[in-house]
C-alpha cells in the first residue's frame, strides 16, 4: 500500500501545512497595546463602522479629507475606535498610519495582499477577516463620502 | 480504559510535532481502525447500494445495512428507525421540514431552549415564521446554569414539538437532573406533542437509550464520536413512520414511478433519497465497534470529569479568568470547560495556543443566543474525549498562563 502521506501533484494537502503560524510578531503586539490614531476626529468628513457579529469585533473609523495642490482628494487625518482581537486592532492601527496622506482613490484600490504585506504575516482563511475588517470599514467610509459629496 | 494506550490508536495525535487536541466538542479524531475501514471499503468493496445486482453491490449493501443494525443496537433502537443523514444539522432540518410543515400551524407552539446550537434554533425559527406558530424558549438560570422549567406555564395543548439539546456544546449538562428531562418529555407526550433531542454532544460521552428516554426523534453526528465527517444519524420512532413523509425525494427511496405519480418504499429507505454516505456509514459502524470494545461509560465519565476538575481548580488560581457553567456539576460529570479572560479576546488566546500546538475552540460556538444571555462575545472552550490525559491539561495550563502574560 502507498504511503498515506503521498498526495497527487497539485493536491491542496501538499500546501496546507506550509504556513508560518506565528501571528503575534512584536510589531503587531506593540500596535495592539499602544494603538496609533485611536482618537476622535472633530468635525470629521466621514465615519464608518462595522460590527462583525461572528467574532464580536467592532471597528469605527472617521477622518478628514482635503484636496491637494492638483485638486485631488487626499486623506488628511484618520481616527479609530473599537474593540477586538490583536489582529483586527493592530491592523487598524497600522492601516490608519499608512493611509494618512494617501489619495482617496489609492486607498479604495487597496486589496487583501496590500494589508497582508503591511502586517508582514500570513493568515489562514479564518483569521483573514480580522485583518481585512479595517480596510472594509475605511473603504465603506470613503465610498459613502464620495456619494454624499456627489464626487 | 487507559487513555494513554487509546491515544496510540490515533495517528494524528502521534505526529512528530504532536498536537494536544482539546477541541473534541467540534470534532474528534479518528482511530486507525476507522480510517482503515473507510479506505478498505474504497479499495475492496466500493459500489452503490440498493441498486444493481453485482456481487460488489451486494457486498456494499450488506456492509451499509450492517452499519445501520450496529448503530440501532448502540442506542437501543430498531434498524428501520435509523436514518443516515449528513449530520445532526440535517437531522433537525429533516424534522422541522418534513414533520414540521405537516404538523405545525397558526397558533401552535414550538418549544426550544436558549442554550441551543444554531442548528437547533434556525430550522424552528423558519418553521414558526412560515406556519404562524409561536417559538417559545426554556431559559437558562444564569445563577445555577441549569434550565428553568415550569411545565404548567410552558406546555399546553397548543404545544406541537419540544426540541431540546441533551448536553450544551458550551456548558455541558444544563439539566438539573435526568428526571427533569424525562418529566418534560412525559408532559410533552401528555398533550400529544413530539420531542426531538439533539444528542450531538451526549452520544460520544454517555450511553443513550432511546426507549428509556422515550423520545420521538433523536439526532447526532458521526464525526464527534470517532467516525468520519459527512454521516450522522436521525432516529425516528417507528410509530411515526406511516404518517411522516420523506424530507427529500429522488432515487433509491422510491418503489414505483409513473409520469404523474409515485409510491415510496418503506422506512428507513423512503427517508434516504439519493446515494447515501456509504463509506462514512461503514466508518461509523467501525467507530461504534471501537467504542463498544474500549469504552466503559462510567470510567469515561469519571475520567473526563476528573480532567475538568483539574482544569477548573487550576484556572481558578489565575486572575481575571471567568468560567461558565455549573462548576460542581462539571467536576462531577462534565466533559468540557468554557472560559474567558478579561481584556483578552478568546480568538487571540486560541491562536497563541495553536502556535504552541494546543488546539482549543474560541468564539460563540454557534450558540449566539446563549453567549448573549451570558453577556459575552466569545469564550474559549476546552473539550475532552477518551484519549486526553492529565498531562494534556498540564500542558494546556502552562501555555495558557503564558498566553495570559503575553497579551496582558
Amino acid at each position: 500500500m502507498k504511503d498515506p502521506r503521498y498526495y497527487c501533484k497539485g493536491c491542496n494537502l501538499n500546501e496546507a501545512s506550509k504556513r508560518d503560524t506565528n501571528l503575534y510578531k512584536e510589531e503587531l503586539i506593540d500596535h495592539f497595546k499602544n494603538p496609533r490614531n485611536k482618537k476622535n476626529i472633530d468635525n470629521s468628513d466621514f465615519s464608518s463602522n462595522i460590527h462583525n457579529l461572528s467574532c464580536g469585533d467592532s471597528i469605527s473609523i472617521s477622518g478628514n479629507i482635503e484636496k491637494d495642490e492638483f485638486g485631488i482628494l487626499k486623506i488628511k487625518d484618520l481616527g479609530f475606535d473599537g474593540s477586538g482581537c490583536v489582529i483586527s486592532i493592530a491592523a487598524t492601527s497600522i492601516l490608519t498610519e499608512n493611509c494618512i496622506g494617501k489619495r482617496v482613490e489609492e486607498v479604495l484600490a487597496m486589496k487583501k495582499d496590500y494589508i497582508l504585506k503591511l502586517l508582514g504575516i500570513q493568515l489562514g482563511p479564518i483569521r483573514l477577516k480580522c485583518a481585512l475588517l479595517c480596510l472594509n470599514v475605511l473603504q465603506n467610509g470613503l465610498e459613502k463620502f464620495k456619494v454624499e459629496e456627489k464626487i | 480504559m487507559d487513555p494513554k494506550k487509546l491515544k496510540c490508536d490515533f495517528p494524528i495525535l502521534n505526529r512528530k510535532d504532536a498536537i494536544i487536541y482539546l477541541d473534541n466538542g467540534a470534532t474528534t479524531h479518528k482511530p486507525i481502525q476507522v480510517i482503515q475501514a473507510v479506505s478498505t471499503f474504497y479499495e475492496k468493496y466500493n459500489s452503490n447500494v440498493h441498486r444493481g445486482l453485482s456481487e460488489l453491490g451486494e457486498n456494499a449493501t450488506t456492509l451499509y445495512e450492517g452499519a445501520r443494525k450496529k448503530i440501532a443496537e448502540f442506542i437501543n433502537a430498531e434498524s428501520e428507525e435509523i436514518i443516515f443523514t449528513k449530520g445532526t444539522t440535517e437531522g433537525i432540518n429533516f424534522v422541522a421540514s418534513a414533520w414540521g410543515f405537516d404538523n405545525v400551524a397558526v397558533g401552535d407552539q414550538i418549544i426550544i431552549t436558549n442554550v441551543e446550537h444554531h442548528s437547533n434554533i434556525l430550522p424552528w425559527q423558519r418553521l414558526a415564521k412560515r406556519s404562524g406558530a409561536e417559538l417559545k424558549f426554556i431559559r437558562l438560570n444564569p445563577e445555577t446554569f441549569f434550565l428553568k422549567i415550569d411545565v404548567p406555564d410552558l406546555i399546553n395543548e397548543k404545544t406541537k414539538i419540544v426540541a431540546i439539546t441533551h448536553r450544551s456544546n458550551v456548558l455541558s449538562d444544563v439539566w438539573e437532573s435526568s428526571d427533569q428531562l424525562k418529566k418534560l418529555i412525559k408532559s410533552a407526550h401528555n398533550v400529544g406533542a413530539k420531542v426531538l433531542i439533539d444528542a450531538a454532544q451526549s452520544v460520544p460521552h454517555e450511553k443513550i437509550d432511546v426507549k428509556d428516554l422515550d423520545v420521538d426523534f433523536l439526532t447526532f453526528s458521526g464525526h464527534k464520536m470517532l467516525g468520519p465527517t459527512g454521516v450522522g444519524v436521525l432516529y425516528i420512532k417507528k410509530e411515526l413512520h406511516e404518517k411522516l413523509e420523506p424530507y427529500q425525494l429522488g432515487g433509491s427511496m422510491v418503489y414505483l414511478v409513473m409520469e404523474e405519480k409515485f409510491e415510496w418504499k418503506e422506512a428507513p429507505f423512503k427517508y434516504e433519497a439519493g446515494t447515501p454516505p456509504i463509506a462514512q456509514a461503514i466508518g461509523l459502524d467501525c467507530a461504534v465497534e471501537y467504542i463498544n470494545n474500549n469504552v466503559d461509560y462510567k470510567q469515561l465519565k469519571d475520567h473526563e470529569s476528573s480532567l475538568c476538575q483539574n482544569l477548573i481548580e487550576n484556572l481558578q488560581k489565575i486572575d481575571d479568568v471567568n468560567i461558565y457553567g455549573n462548576l460542581e456539576r462539571l467536576k462531577k460529570n462534565g466533559h468540557l470547560v468554557s472560559l474567558s479572560v478579561d481584556g483578552i479576546h478568546a480568538h487571540d488566546l486560541c491562536s497563541y495556543l495553536s502556535s504552541k500546538k494546543i488546539v482549543v475552540r474560541a468564539g460563540h460556538h454557534c450558540a449566539q443566543p446563549l453567549a448573549y444571555a451570558l453577556g459575552i462575545k466569545s469564550s474559549l472552550r476546552v473539550s475532552f474525549y477518551l484519549y486526553n490525559t492529565h498531562q494534556d491539561v498540564e500542558n494546556f495550563l502552562k501555555e495558557f498562563r503564558g498566553a495570559v502574560n503575553f497579551f496582558k
